[in-house]
């Protein structure tokens, strides 16, 4: 009896499950025949994952989302891993009345596509409690002046240090700290600290913490480029000199110029050559999936030191999901995507920093005490500025600093080159 | 003295005094994926159009925008100082090559069409595919490839890419390990297509394997030389790609050529207009290539 009671279930089950996995295809979630479309252009990293564990995760987190929802379905666009070109792209048909209706957009270019115009508001999804909850730099980016949604960062990264405390066993805390203990770790045959400084954007992003710790600026309200004047312009120089220092000490490897990707630094992890880096958070999962546990265990994160202790900063990226579309409706269930499927059960799928500190509290994967230092270094967390001069900016800086330590320019002059071109691309602008 | 009838069953030949509508297929397909798009270009160099704003006025802004840039001098330089070393590396080391390809076909050595595709394979690998398998090998790292290789037999470590003569050094070694397959197809082509004889007399005249080279190879092959050397400085003004992915166009501006530059100009910049300058640029500096050696080989032509 029991055997055919459940046999008659499975049977009955199997149209069930057949539907269920229908439901995520590889351009659609959703029934075809739905009467409602949304379409959603997202990036590679998770309904559509090479990582198998994550695909299922986000599978099973859509297939729940569109079953509560059998009117619609959702249309899929994949962007390709070139960001810059992407987001263009997407401001662009956007504009022209073909961009899809709701999309992630990354939270560098957030800022370009408020100041366009064509962000929606999707203030029916988020209550003022939830938006209350936000990180400030988060809340400051998604909000316009009248409080309207018109985003949600539903994941954010920031930067930090990393050490081999069997090499540096204390956290530094301040510049000086950090070149001490680099020599220190040369003196043992370490490489001292590693960081980006080839000619990519995270060697921007990287060392405008250096900056940012010092209160500078980099562009005006108007979004005017004033990084190279008043101020910020010797700070910008403090900031520049402090990299030529570690690198001209032997402190930094004159390596780092040619470093273009996070990668190196757990490869140099792994086989044991560097003492620190500038790495991203994500990073330390990495080295505990890379490194064998005892290794692991002597690898720890703390801030990115600032030119005094009480002075640090730290730079913030990650993705958000904005709605496109002058459909009311649509923009509701672009929001609601957002909130159910990427922000809470997204972010813990993927171990990615949330940018509410409720979240952090309502899941077991933030347990770690990794967490409750990445949490507490947000508070000093700083966007990228929401200007359409910040590509250009970035690309002048990597410039800049690439000349500086390899020796080919002076850091007044690469400054002031930089500053040139970077006035030039806004005027043109 | 026979009469020939041009026209037959099948109707009016091409030639006979309506070509227009045999060329229109040709034209139009020219005209929709070439011409328009350069037309288009042009178009663009003269506006003010970004990736954020279609054009809504045109002038001569960009161009004078453009000009006036002084990055632009030092992108020409690097430009002009990638394309040189390629040129006259990928030639020479297609041509030696193709000559030792072919000189062991005709001494019946094994292994040559396994020689000739290990060189082609190189080819057809996408060129930043070809940036980051260099990059792995130049890294500095202490476990760096080429390093480590180095230090076994007590040399090194190079900057290979951190030092900003190297980093150039390694984006044209980077470039011809991928190009020399393309010129070396040209040379064997040239080389198979020279008649035997030529080499068989000068075998019996006692002539040195220089001497055959010299008097007969060299002249024989010189027009296709002059054709390769467009082919591969238009292909080596065009890459972006590998340099890319192998040093980013860095330290500071090392290796950034004009390829790249545009790439920046309008993908960094948002500046649509600017890049299509820089591109009016490249496209004129390759026309003008082609042209200069399209000139020279009409000098050189044989009256009939």
């Amino acid at each position: 009896m029991k055997k055919t009671l459940f046999l008659a279930a499975a049977a009955s089950a199997l149209p069930v499950m057949g539907t269920a996995q229908d439901l995520v295809m590889r351009t659609r979630v959703g029934l075809a025949d739905a009467p409602n479309t949304l379409t959603f252009r997202l990036t590679a990293y998770d309904l559509y994952s090479s990582d198998p564990a994550t695909k299922a995760a986000f599978e099973a987190l859509f297939t729940d989302f569109i079953t509560a929802r059998p009117d619609w379905k959702i249309e899929t666009q994949l962007q390709t891993g070139n960001i810059g070109q992407e987001q263009a792209r997407l401001l662009q048909q956007t504009q022209a009345g073909r961009g899809p209706d709701c999309a992630m957009i990354d939270s560098s270019q957030l800022a370009l596509f408020k100041d366009n115009g064509v962000l929606k508001p999707m203030n029916d999804v988020f209550s003022d409690a939830e938006v209350a909850d936000l990180f400030p730099f988060v809340r400051d980016a998604v909000t316009d002046a009248d409080g309207n949604v018109l985003a949600w960062w539903w994941f954010t990264d920031l930067r930090v240090l990393y050490r081999d405390t069997s090499v540096v066993p204390d956290a530094p805390q301040t510049w000086e700290d950090l070149k001490s203990a680099a020599l220190s770790a040369v003196e043992q045959g370490r490489e001292g600290i590693l960081f980006n400084g080839g000619r990519w954007e995270g060697t921007a992003f990287d060392w405008l913490a250096n900056v940012w710790a010092q209160d500078a600026t980099l562009v005006d309200d108007n979004g005017a480029p004033v990084f190279a004047s008043g101020e910020n312009r010797e700070k910008v120089l403090t900031a520049i000199a402090y990299y030529q220092d570690l690198v001209d000490s032997g402190a930094a490897p004159a390596r780092v110029t040619s470093i273009t990707d996070y990668d190196s630094f757990n490869a140099a992890a792994a086989a044991g050559s560097a003492a620190m880096f500038i790495g991203g958070n994500w990073q330390y999962g990495q080295l505990r999936n890379t490194l064998p546990p005892k290794t692991f265990a002597n690898w720890a994160v703390s801030e990115i030191p600032g030119p005094t202790a009480d002075q640090r900063a730290t730079g913030t990226g990650g993705w958000t999901i904005a709605a496109l579309t002058d459909d009311p409706a649509k923009a509701s269930l672009c929001g609601e995507i957002a909130k159910e499927i990427y922000a809470g059960p997204g972010n813990a799928a993927q171990g990615l920093l949330p940018t509410s500190a409720a979240i952090y509290d309502q899941y077991d994967t933030y347990d770690g005490p990794e967490y409750d230092l990445f949490s507490a270094a947000l508070q000093n967390g700083v966007a990228r500025p929401g200007a359409a001069i910040y590509p250009e900016l970035s690309n002048q800086i990597q410039i800049m600093l690439g000349d500086v330590l390899s020796g080919t320019a002076t850091p007044e002059a690469a400054l002031d080159t930089a500053d040139a071109a970077v006035q030039a691309a806004f005027d043109r602008q | 003295m026979t009469i020939i009838n041009r026209t037959t069953d099948r109707g009016p030949a091409p030639g006979d005094g309506h070509p227009l509508p045999w060329l229109v297929p040709a034209i139009a397909i020219l005209a929709a994926f070439y011409a328009v798009p350069v037309l288009d270009v042009l178009r663009l160099a003269f506006s003010d159009a970004s990736l954020l704003a279609p054009a809504s006025r045109y002038s001569t802004d960009a161009i004078g925008g453009v000009l006036a840039d002084p990055a632009l001098p030092v992108v020409l330089g690097t430009t002009l100082v990638f394309t040189l070393a390629n040129v006259a590396a990928l030639q020479l080391a297609g041509l030696c090559i193709a000559l030792v390809i072919a000189r062991g076909e005709r001494r019946g050595l094994r292994g040559m069409a396994a020689f000739r595709t290990l060189v082609l394979a190189a080819w057809v690998v996408p060129g930043i595919a070809n940036g980051l398998v260099w990059q792995m090998l130049f890294d500095e790292a202490p476990y760096g490839t080429l390093n480590s290789l180095l230090g076994y037999v007590g040399l090194g470590p190079v900057a290979w890419l951190s030092d900003p003569q190297m980093a150039m050094a390694s984006a044209v070694i980077a470039n011809l390990w991928q190009g020399t397959a393309f010129s070396m197809i040209v040379f064997y082509a040239a080389r198979r297509a020279i008649d035997p004889t030529l080499y068989e007399v000068a075998e019996l005249d006692a002539a040195t394997p220089w001497q055959m080279f010299r008097y007969i190879t060299l002249p024989l092959m010189r027009r296709l030389i002059a054709v390769n050397t467009v082919l591969v400085t238009v292909q080596t003004l065009n890459t972006f790609d590998s340099i890319l992915a192998l040093t980013g166009g860095g330290p500071g501006r090392a290796t950034e050529v004009l390829a790249l530059f545009t790439f920046n100009t309008v993908f960094y910049n948002l500046d649509l207009a600017g890049g299509s300058v820089l591109a009016v640029l490249l496209f004129a500096i390759g026309m003008g290539c082609a042209l200069l050696v399209h000139y020279v080989i009409g000098r050189e032509r044989p009256a009939a």
